[in-house]
């Protein structure tokens, strides 16, 4: 199992009286795709934000290439190889989108592609000179899909990367993911699930804090507890 | 080169052709008059780098300006030191320094931020003036200390007496321009760069691998020493220190001369300085009680008409000029 790159064993945490998570596993190995699904209030940003470090799990553990990076200052954890898109598009609306990818870029401990590269691999190779903060809502997905991976990261965790994008800019992303997939593993919180039609991968799925189905998306996507809880019968 | 660097060093070219001419013209008090105001502009690019670059407001800024001063003062009025001038110039830097350090890494590392770290350098402020007044077997208390000699020294065959007001003052002016033009290479290459991106969203920068709080703090400590410098050459020339010169009322001011020569432009702060602080001797020459009102009128109108400072009347011009031109 020498290939593991994150595990999560157990994982659960508690707000208080609240049990947001419970018992959750995963295992996500190296150039391997997967998603985590789930109606709203799943658990499924909570879920990423136990991946990467942000919040320390009150029962269970995750580990990354065998470290325990619960706690671990931010900024570590990505030097780790752990790159994270957020769930509200997160730029620097001062900068250009150039700009973006060069901080991005010096924030990697051995930075391989060129910013131009960068820019070809997100489709914004025609507004390098443009103010991040004056892109559309779709493109500063894009961007922070490609300050991502500016920091070439082992792990790739996008927390609902298509969020308000249009159908012509999910299928372009789940395209996006594709070409990449092979040179990082990456794991993509969403509930878009024409997103995850399309990535057609490994597929958790969550339900009130805790795992309801895991498999092939095709085997998830006719599953009938799956669909009750999309359409919201459970 | 982008336009807007290309601005800033026709303005800087500018001003450092000016203060080479001015001694040919200006009296010795004129020039004494302007030298100290070009040390409080260098106190008000201090504040300018870390205001200006990370966005964040520190108000108890001539905490800084007060501990580089006393270090000067207890240095150079101690004969048996050697090469007083020299140690007192590089202990201030240093001192200066060390407490923003010490300082800065709790507020950095803490996660304070925004207004709290505001409030905090604030206290700051008030101990430092504080102390300044109670530790009077140190510091002399409210009268603080005179009888500071201007710097002079010889040091490896370079022989140096500011004594005389034309070589303090090009001495200050040098020291000005170079800081200055250092703080603004800083400031727009990689290192500034990172600050802006922090300055927009910090918890992006440290994901990316950053470490944000380290480089706050280094950006803290470098404007610190920058304002132990101002300190230190302000007390020299003035040949007193006294615990004025860390309290709030010169913290506000600092505040309202980068504010009135524009946040971020390293050289509009230093403008704003000299031109305050002409226009406070000029006014209060006439009447003295006036100059408070003035200021706070002028300050208000400033941030009203003019929010980036007077630096960005230049650049506007200039938009006017090549937006009409091609209508002619």
């Amino acid at each position: 199992m020498s290939d593991v790159l994150l595990q999560a064993e157990n994982v659960g945490i508690r707000f208080g009286g609240l049990q947001a998570l419970e018992a959750l596993n995963l295992t996500v190995r190296d150039k391997e795709l997967c998603c985590i699904i789930g109606p709203n209030g799943a658990g499924k940003s909570t879920f990423l934000n136990l991946l990467t470090g942000t919040l320390r799990p009150t029962s269970g553990s995750v580990r990354f290439l065998g470290h325990d990076i619960a706690g671990l200052p931010l900024h570590r954890i990505a030097r780790l190889g752990i790159a994270r898109k957020f769930q509200i598009p997160s730029v620097f609306p001062s900068l250009s989108v150039e700009d973006n990818l060069k901080v991005a870029r010096w924030g990697a401990s051995s930075p391989v592609r060129p910013v131009g590269e960068l820019l070809d691999l997100v489709a914004l190779g025609n507004r390098a000179a443009t103010l991040a903060g004056e892109l559309a809502h779709g493109q500063k997905q894009w961007l922070e899909i490609g300050m991502a991976l500016a920091i070439e990261p082992r792990l790739l965790l996008l927390d609902e990367p298509t969020a308000g994008m249009t159908p012509q800019e999910t299928l372009a992303t789940a395209e996006m993911l594709l070409r990449l997939k092979g040179e990082f593993s990456i794991v993509a919180v969403e509930h878009d699930i024409r997103f995850v039609r399309a990535l057609n991968c490994e597929t958790l799925v969550l339900h009130q804090g805790r795992r309801l189905r895991s498999g092939p998306f095709h085997d998830i996507e006719t599953d009938e507890m799956v669909r009750d809880v999309y359409l919201g019968r459970r | 080169m982008i336009a807007r660097d290309r601005n800033w060093l026709v303005i800087f070219a500018v001003c450092v052709t000016l203060a080479i001419v001015y001694p040919f013209f200006a009296d010795g008090y004129q020039l004494t008059v302007i030298r100290d105001a070009l040390i409080f502009g260098l106190f008000a690019a201090s504040l300018d780098f870390f205001w200006g670059r990370t966005g964040i407001l520190c108000f108890g800024h001539a905490a800084f300006f007060g501990i580089g001063g006393y270090i000067m003062a207890l240095t150079t009025l101690n004969d048996a030191i050697p090469l007083g001038s020299v140690l007192g110039i590089l202990g201030a830097i240093a001192g200066a320094a060390f407490v923003a350090a010490i300082i800065g890494y709790f507020l950095f590392f803490g996660g304070i931020r925004g207004s709290y770290f505001t409030i905090v350098t604030l206290a700051m402020g008030v101990i430092c003036q504080q102390a300044a007044v109670s530790w009077s077997s140190v510091t002399g208390g409210d009268s603080g200390l005179i009888g500071i000699p201007p710097i002079a020294f010889d040091l490896g065959g370079l022989h140096v007496d500011l004594s005389q007001d034309l070589p303090s003052y090009i001495f200050v002016a040098a020291i000005v321009a170079v800081v200055v033009l250092a703080l603004w290479s800083i400031s727009r290459g990689r290192w500034g760069m990172v600050l802006t991106a922090i300055q927009d969203n910090e918890v992006r920068v440290a994901a990316l691998g950053h470490n944000a709080p380290l480089r706050l703090l280094a950006t803290f400590v470098l404007s610190a020493a920058i304002a132990g410098l101002a300190g230190a050459l302000y007390v020299c020339m003035a040949g007193l220190v006294a615990p004025d010169l860390s309290g709030l009322l010169l913290s506000t001011e600092v505040i309202v001369w980068v504010a009135v020569g524009g946040r971020g432009t390293l050289l509009g702060p230093v403008l704003g300085a000299i031109a305050i602080q002409r226009a406070q001797q000029t006014i209060s020459s006439f009447n003295p009680s006036l100059w408070p009102l003035l200021l706070g009128c002028v300050f208000v109108i400033i941030v009203f008409v003019l929010p980036d400072g007077i630096l960005s009347i230049y650049a506007r011009l200039k938009s006017l000029f090549n937006g009409r031109r091609p209508a002619q």
